[in-house]
């Protein structure tokens, strides 16, 4: 499945075993954006034993933190659970507001990978 | 009238506010400002993680007149945003009336943001995304560290005329010398 990139939501992958978020998020509706998006990460853990997750963004404003925060918060009961989740979060090397994003969102995370990586 | 027109145009320009909108604002009218204000914003000299925290900002500014302006059209907030340049940095103001009786509350909730390092200002933001949303709040109860945290410095102040309550708030990004 895949949500297109909208001017202000990113663009969304699901494959299977996979997800991926990519662009920027600062949807106008933020419920009608994470909606569709958790039910089709839960569908694609269910029974999973090993789930990957790519993340690249240049920008979200603070509403689009909880979803973010919930969607990782999800991914580490799943993985508390069994399953294997590897997260990727790929910022622009020069973007410090992203990177520390990422380093934030991993600190509270006890039973995933993740991992940080600096696009160049 | 056109004393006005040129003193605007005068105003503007010396004051270097490059955007400046001020009406109903819904979300809509802010996906049109966000791909000016994005465009406007590459075009400055600034580096993208500074001017990233500018779009923030304003965002942020933005989306505050939305939901919680006193004065509103339907599902607009009525309010004024900007921003400026200078060799310094960025300035990015917001001006919008207030809900009766919300003065108090919101001065509590920035000037305790106000004296709070960078440390602290990430704590509570952490504090925040746990907890969820306070009473009231329409989208995460985020916006206001997001702009503590974006910013160089903020500061704000509230003045009444013939009853009604303006609300001004200001963030700084200052551009590394």
């Amino acid at each position: 499945m895949k949500l297109p990139a909208t001017a202000r939501t990113p663009e969304v992958t699901f494959e299977d075993g996979s997800c991926s978020i990519k662009g920027e998020c600062y949807p106008e509706d933020i419920t009608e954006f994470s909606a569709p998006v958790m039910s089709s990460l839960e569908e694609g853990l269910t029974n999973a034993e090993h789930y990957k997750v790519e993340i690249e963004l240049y920008y979200f404003n603070s509403s689009s933190a909880k979803f973010f925060y919930d969607f990782f918060e999800f991914l580490d009961e799943q993985a508390a659970g069994g399953c294997k989740v590897d997260v990727v979060w790929r910022y622009r090397e020069d973007d410090d507001t992203m990177e520390e994003a990422g380093e934030e969102f991993e600190e509270d995370l006890e039973n995933i990978s993740f991992s940080l990586e600096s696009m160049g | 009238m056109n004393n006005n027109t040129i003193q605007l145009h005068e105003l503007m320009l010396s004051r270097g506010t490059f955007f400046c909108y001020a009406g109903p604002l819904s979300e809509d009218v802010l996906t049109s400002l966000s791909g000016v204000v994005k465009e406007q914003l590459t075009e400055t000299d600034s580096t993208s993680p500074i001017t990233n925290k500018v779009f923030s900002i304003f965002v942020e500014q933005a989306q505050n007149i939305i939901r919680y302006s006193g004065d509103r059209m339907d599902k607009s907030g009525v309010g004024s945003v900007s921003i400026s340049a200078s060799d310094d940095g960025f300035l990015i103001e917001a001006v919008n009336e207030i809900k009766d009786g919300s003065q108090e509350r919101l001065e509590g909730i920035l000037t305790d943001l106000k004296n709070m390092d960078a440390a602290e200002l990430k704590a509570a933001y952490k504090q925040r995304l746990k907890s969820g949303p306070p009473e009231g709040s329409v989208g995460a109860g985020l916006g206001f560290i997001e702009v503590a945290r974006r910013s160089s410095r903020f500061d704000f102040c509230f003045e009444t005329h013939n009853n009604v309550t303006l609300f001004l708030y200001r963030g700084w990004v200052d551009t590394p010398r």
